[in-house]
């Protein structure tokens, strides 16, 4: 069995509505194996983004506690945090999220910006992360000049481009049509392949069929965690 | 130290990037800024040149030269009462003070008018009535002909010196000497004219005409109030305050004055007027520095309010590259020097625009100098603004930099 890259335990997540809590995340307790393909899924307003954020570091939990590869997270301050969303995660979200004013290549390189070294080697890691997604020929392009399919393979570029070991993605097929998402999902195949962790959070079916282990959420709580053993090696 | 410089490299980048993207709106929200630095740049460059030109004219008329005049308080002018300096005050300094180079008395010759008439034109000008020792203590220099001398007071003589404007005014011929001009119905042979000495202000300083002390008076009549002026150089080594002191103790003395009485004279160096005329510009910059630096607040206010704005509208964007792992530090300072940047373009160009306004004015009034605009304006202009980017800048920058990762990609 591949070591943990993810470990949760009695994770709440919780906010103050109309002078009563509300959890959003439920003492999750959850691990995930390196190479493991996941995905998440349940009813509107179960949780998902929430956990994913979690998991990604942009939130951070009312209680329990995250360990992210060697990182016990509640301890990190918001520079660490930053760092770490930089180094260990590349975060795909269903509405894409681009910079709007920056070209492509520039929108691939940005996660790079953080990172001290030459311009020439940012624009050299974009471009090959840009290959990968099969975009090489739209470097210059702005995002609005990009089709939907186009703008999620981007985003997928720039998830890649600092070579992260975990790969998020919320609902990251849920504005594309049906044939962009086949595109998509192979391409996650293909990176699953390549030996990344990856974590999906989507509404469809085929798509959660297509993954190793399917991870169902009911009102922030875990309601169901299945091996799906005719999941992602099926379909290479 | 070294993710600093890195940060503060990228920063720099991402600002410019976007006050480019934003080129209208940056140069808008510098626009207070830019009139500020302006009008500050404006009233300093112009004080200056002012300040700078007058000061090299009244070191050029000799900056140890010292008129000594009748004063009179204003509440004994107001009784109709007028002190006086009579020849005899001048004759007494002149034998009994050593310490002096030179030193000569003048006298304006008020019954005479103003007026002088050469055939069929005339002019106003400034009739002067003096011995030769003007030459020496005033210097000035005859260009045609000869100064005054001692035998032209001695024998009352009706000889005139001119200024060299006097010849276009009258219509004289070029070279006049051997002319004669009009002096309310006395004739007067001219002797010489003077070098041109320029205009101060727009004051021609040639427009006037030297005669013999002694003709002047008698032209002026006994029963005239017969006040003069005394000019002096006090010998070179000699302490001009010394010399002062040794001729007001004299001067007390002749008045009779009792030791609380306030001198009836005083004592007017070029020196002193330089002062004085520093001290005017200095308030004046002073004035103009206050009032500029409250429009400078205004300025600053703007840059912050639309700093703000900025951040504001791109929330989502900073959400964006604070997932991609920009740190609050990094976000700091882009906004930091965003701000910076905009009011120092703004200081940039209000100073290149006042220093034009300035050398504009310069130009079109003939009367003003040349504007100089100093280097401790420029250096404070930039300083000011830099300041201002720094101090307004801040709180939008520390706002951005503090924005919690998930609400910003949430915000609509
Ligand atoms: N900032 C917040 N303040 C209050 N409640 C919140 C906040 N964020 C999320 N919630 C609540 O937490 C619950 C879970 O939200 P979440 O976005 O994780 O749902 P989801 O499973 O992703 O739903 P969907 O499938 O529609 O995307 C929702 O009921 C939501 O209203
Ligand atoms: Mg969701």
């Amino acid at each position: 069995m591949a070591r943990n890259v993810i470990r949760l335990h009695q994770v709440n997540k919780s906010y103050l509505m109309a002078d009563e809590m509300f959890y959003a995340l439920r003492n999750i307790d959850l691990c995930i194996a390196e190479n493991d393909y996941v995905a998440i899924i349940g009813p509107s307003g179960s949780g998902k983004s929430t956990l994913m954020n979690v998991l990604g570091c942009l939130d951070t939990p009312t209680s329990g506690q995250y360990q992210l590869g060697e990182h016990d997270v509640a301890t990190l301050n918001e520079t660490e945090l930053a760092e770490l969303r930089n180094e260990a995660v590349g975060f795909i979200f269903q509405s894409f999220n681009l910079l709007p004013r920056a070209t492509v290549l520039a929108n691939v390189m940005q996660p790079l910006v953080y990172r001290l070294m030459p311009n020439k080697t940012r624009q050299a890691m974009a471009l090959e992360a840009l290959q990968r997604v099969g975009l090489a020929d739209k470097t210059g392009h702005l995002p609005n000049q990009l089709s939907g399919g186009q703008r999620q393979r981007v985003a997928i570029a720039r998830a890649l481009v600092t070579r992260p070991r975990i790969l998020l993605g919320d609902e990251p097929t849920g504005n594309l049509d049906s044939k962009t998402t086949k595109d998509i999902m192979a391409l996650f195949d293909q990176l699953h392949q390549e030996g990344h962790t990856i974590i999906l959070v989507t509404h469809e079916q085929d798509i959660a069929e297509h993954c190793q282990r399917v991870i169902r959420l009911v009102d922030g709580q875990v309601a169901e965690d299945i091996r799906n053993n005719q999941g992602a090696q099926l379909h290479v | 130290m070294f993710k600093l410089l890195h940060a503060s490299f990228e920063g720099t980048k991402a600002a410019f990037a976007s006050i480019r993207a934003h080129a209208l709106r940056s140069a808008l929200t510098t626009l207070g800024i830019i009139i500020g630095v302006a009008a500050v740049i404006t009233v300093v460059a112009i004080m200056q040149g002012l300040s700078h030109s007058i000061t090299s004219q009244l070191d050029d008329l000799g900056s140890d030269m010292v008129t000594l005049r009748a004063y009179t308080p204003t509440n004994q002018q107001m009784l109709g009462q007028f002190n006086r300096l009579h020849h005899d005050d001048f004759l007494t300094l002149k034998s009994r003070v050593s310490q002096v180079e030179d030193m000569t008395a003048t006298m304006q010759a008020f019954s005479m008018g103003s007026q002088v008439h050469y055939g069929r034109n005339s002019a106003q000008t400034q009739i002067i009535g003096t011995d030769s020792s003007y030459q020496n203590v005033v210097r000035v220099y005859p260009e045609l002909g000869r100064f005054l001398s001692s035998s032209d007071d001695d024998r009352r003589r009706r000889v005139a010196f001119i200024g060299s404007s006097l010849i276009q005014k009258l219509d004289l011929p070029d070279n006049p000497v051997g002319e004669f001009i009009n002096l309310s119905g006395d004739w007067f042979r001219i002797i010489g004219v003077a070098e041109s000495r320029g205009s101060l202000f727009g004051f021609d300083q040639d427009n006037y005409i030297i005669a013999p002390f002694s003709t002047i008076r008698a032209l002026n009549g006994e029963r005239a109030a017969r006040n003069i002026d005394i000019l002096f150089r006090p010998a070179a080594g000699a302490n001009p305050e010394q010399v002062q002191q040794q001729m007001r103790s004299i001067l007390r003395q002749r008045h009779k004055l009792a030791p609380d009485d306030p001198d009836p004279f005083e004592f007017i160096s070029a020196e002193r007027m330089i002062d004085q005329f520093n001290s005017i510009t200095r308030s004046i910059t002073l004035v103009a520095g206050g009032v500029v630096s409250i429009s400078l607040l205004v300025g600053g206010i703007g840059v912050m309010n639309i700093m703000l704005v900025s951040v504001t509208e791109r929330t989502r964007e900073i959400g964006i590259v604070k997932a991609l792992g920009a740190t609050p530090q990094f976000i700091l300072l882009q906004f930091l020097v965003e701000a910076l940047v905009l009011s120092l373009f703004g200081g940039i160009i209000g100073l290149a625009l006042g220093a034009g306004i300035a050398s504009f004015i310069g130009l079109m009034l003939p009367a003003m100098p040349e504007a100089l605009v100093p280097l401790w304006a420029i250096l404070l202009s930039i300083g000011f603004t830099t300041m201002i980017g720094v101090v307004f800048g801040l709180a939008p920058a520390i706002k951005a930099s503090r924005l919690n990762p998930i609400d910003a990609l949430r915000y609509e």
